[in-house]
């Protein structure tokens, strides 16, 4: 018994040292301050809203079509849906200002996790670094999902499930619960560039690959966007009123083709139009109707 | 550990008669010559790394040194502004630009057919822009201290130099510039970033629609690589600092697939109002 003991002793002992030996260094960038967002693209989808309709360079399949083309704008009006706040893949790319922060372990003085707190809706983030694992499949999921993070190299990998079907566009393009979204925040001195993946089994043939940046700002003051949310209706609508379109009679669909005069097929999305050879596509496609001249 | 823990077998014992029994001298010389053997190996590695670098006989470039592997076929994913990507668009569509009055006014007075009379239809080909255009990438070491980039739209070729500026005072700025780049590593960690900064850019276009930057444009970009289910993804941050034209900093950022092959690299020249003519203007409300 003492010498399975001394030889268990001796192995762990070897192995200590040949971590200590080898060990990269861990958390190796500061991530912590006030983020001002740029939105210097995408601005309509991010900002003001983009058209209904608009489904360009998203690699979306036909149920995720048939989702977007039967949702009413009129939803976010509806009491239920008034205050819902954005879900955490999208939290970044609206008005975004942000501020981040780290919290340590009390007892090891090891970061524990990353955190976000957005100017918009005061949407909060934890993202745990302490190796613990997902929840159940079974787990209730939410918006803000549940994230983990590890270090890639000078990279912040952040791995969300468990998160409510939310939207990847403001015009009713979805993003099921079953989706599992990749985060990977790098900081580039002043700057620090999101890029976010979505792999949605459920409404998309290949995972959405999206960038988005900030600037630091070391005099930052996070300014609240609506913040107060009242649950009231700025329309009234008969009680269990649903804002929907039914399949096939939604009358807005084409205006955004031929407000830009972007061939129809090509506002439809999905992943070929994604890639510079479909431009040899859209050279022979016809032009939609133009819209009525503005008055 | 505390200083008594108990034993299964002895009872109460303390650290130091643990320690006598698990730690005997013959084991403490074994755990010894491991952490020597282990420390060894470090010093000589350095030291073979020093010596080499000393010796000169196989210095260290920034070929052996990259972050990453950026060589290969890279294809855009046009997955963001792709109505201004993938379409030339309409004269007045600056949403998102921060553009200040003289840019506008530049803007405003684009007329793509004077740009090609002029011998000017690369406008919108240069470094300003040439990472928003539709293409594939092809990225290859032209030596050990240059990296090349070459697109396939418009057939544009860029140097990124480890070893300093290549420009020459009073040389005529050309589309692609005067490329310094650095690798942005942290010690002892893994990887790292690709920083590029280009000066020296004849006059373009940030979009293909006259959208302005001038000669006096600094342009820096970022680049890291990313592994995604065993698909290689590349992204670039580029920031653009425009004195005459814009009245803050343009950050955009863009995402690369590496492929396996060149089998789609499709060399076309400069196309400005490729795939097909925009509309006269754009809507009165996005002017």
């Amino acid at each position: 018994m003492p010498k399975i003991r001394r030889i268990f002793v001796f192995a762990v002992f070897t192995l200590l040292a040949a971590i200590l030996a080898t060990r990269p260094a861990l958390a190796q960038v500061d991530l912590s301050g006030g983020w001002l967002t740029k939105i210097h693209e995408d601005e309509n989808d991010r900002s003001g809203g983009p058209d209904i309709g608009d489904y360009t360079g998203l690699p979306l399949n036909d149920a995720a079509r048939l989702k977007a083309d039967t949702w009413d704008a009129e939803e976010s009006e509806m009491l239920d849906h008034r205050c819902q706040q954005p879900p955490a893949d999208y939290a970044a790319r609206g008005q975004a200002d942000m501020r981040m922060w780290s919290e340590m372990d009390p007892l090891t003085k090891v970061t524990s996790s990353w955190n976000m707190l957005y100017a918009y809706m005061l949407t909060q983030r934890t993202i745990y670094m302490d190796g613990r694992p997902h929840p159940s499949a079974n787990a209730p999921h939410t918006w803000e999902g549940f994230s983990t993070g590890e270090w890639e190299g000078q990279t912040l990998k952040v791995t969300t499930t468990h998160l409510k079907e939310g939207r990847i566009r403001k015009n009713g393009v979805a993003r099921s619960a079953q989706a599992t979204v990749i985060e990977y925040y790098t900081r580039y001195h002043n700057v620090l560039t999101l890029t976010t993946v979505i792999k949605d089994p459920v409404y998309m043939t290949e995972p959405l690959v999206r960038t988005t940046s900030w600037v630091v700002d070391d005099g930052f003051d996070l300014k609240p966007k609506h913040d107060h949310c009242l649950p009231t209706e700025s329309v009234p609508h008969p009680d269990g009123y649903v804002a929907f379109h039914l399949p096939g009679k939604n009358p807005w669909l084409s205006e955004f083709a031929s407000k830009w005069q972007v061939p129809f097929a090509a506002t439809r999305g999905g992943a070929e139009t994604m890639y510079p050879e479909y431009q040899m596509k859209l050279e022979t496609m016809p032009a939609p109707p133009m819209l009525p001249a503005e008055k | 550990m505390s200083a008594q823990i108990r034993s299964s077998t002895t009872g109460m014992m303390t650290g130091k008669n643990i320690l006598g029994e698990f730690f005997s001298k013959r084991l403490a010389g074994q755990f010894a010559a491991v952490v020597f053997l282990l420390f060894g190996l470090g010093i000589f590695s350095a030291a073979r790394a020093q010596g080499r670098a000393a010796a000169g006989a196989v210095p260290v470039t920034p070929k052996d040194n990259a972050a990453f592997d950026m060589t290969g076929y890279w294809v855009s994913v046009v997955d963001e502004d792709w109505r201004w990507r993938m379409l030339t668009p309409a004269k007045g569509d600056y949403i998102s630009v921060p553009l200040n009055d003289a840019g506008l006014k530049i803007a405003e007075a684009w007329d793509p057919k004077k740009d090609e009379a002029d011998g000017n239809q690369c406008k919108a080909y240069g470094a300003g822009n040439i990472m928003r255009i539709p293409e594939r990438l092809h990225i290859t070491w032209e030596n050990a201290s240059t990296m090349r980039m070459d697109t396939d739209a418009g057939m544009q070729s860029r140097l990124f130099h480890f070893d300093g500026s290549k420009w020459q005072q009073g040389a005529t700025p050309d589309w692609q510039g005067d490329s310094v780049a650095t690798w942005e590593k942290r010690r002892g960690v893994k990887g790292g970033d690709l920083a590029v900064v280009t000066r020296h850019m004849r006059a373009g276009y940030l979009r293909k629609n006259g959208v302005p930057y001038s000669e006096n444009m600094i342009l820096t970009e970022y680049y890291s690589r990313f592994e995604i289910d065993g698909q290689s993804y590349m992204t670039v941050t580029s920031v653009v600092e425009e004195p005459l034209y814009l009245r803050d900093r343009f950050i955009t950022s863009g995402q690369f697939k590496l492929e396996a092959d060149g089998s789609k690299w499709n060399p076309t020249p400069c196309r400005p109002l490729w795939p097909r003519a925009p509309m006269a203007v754009a809507p009165k409300q996005y002017r």
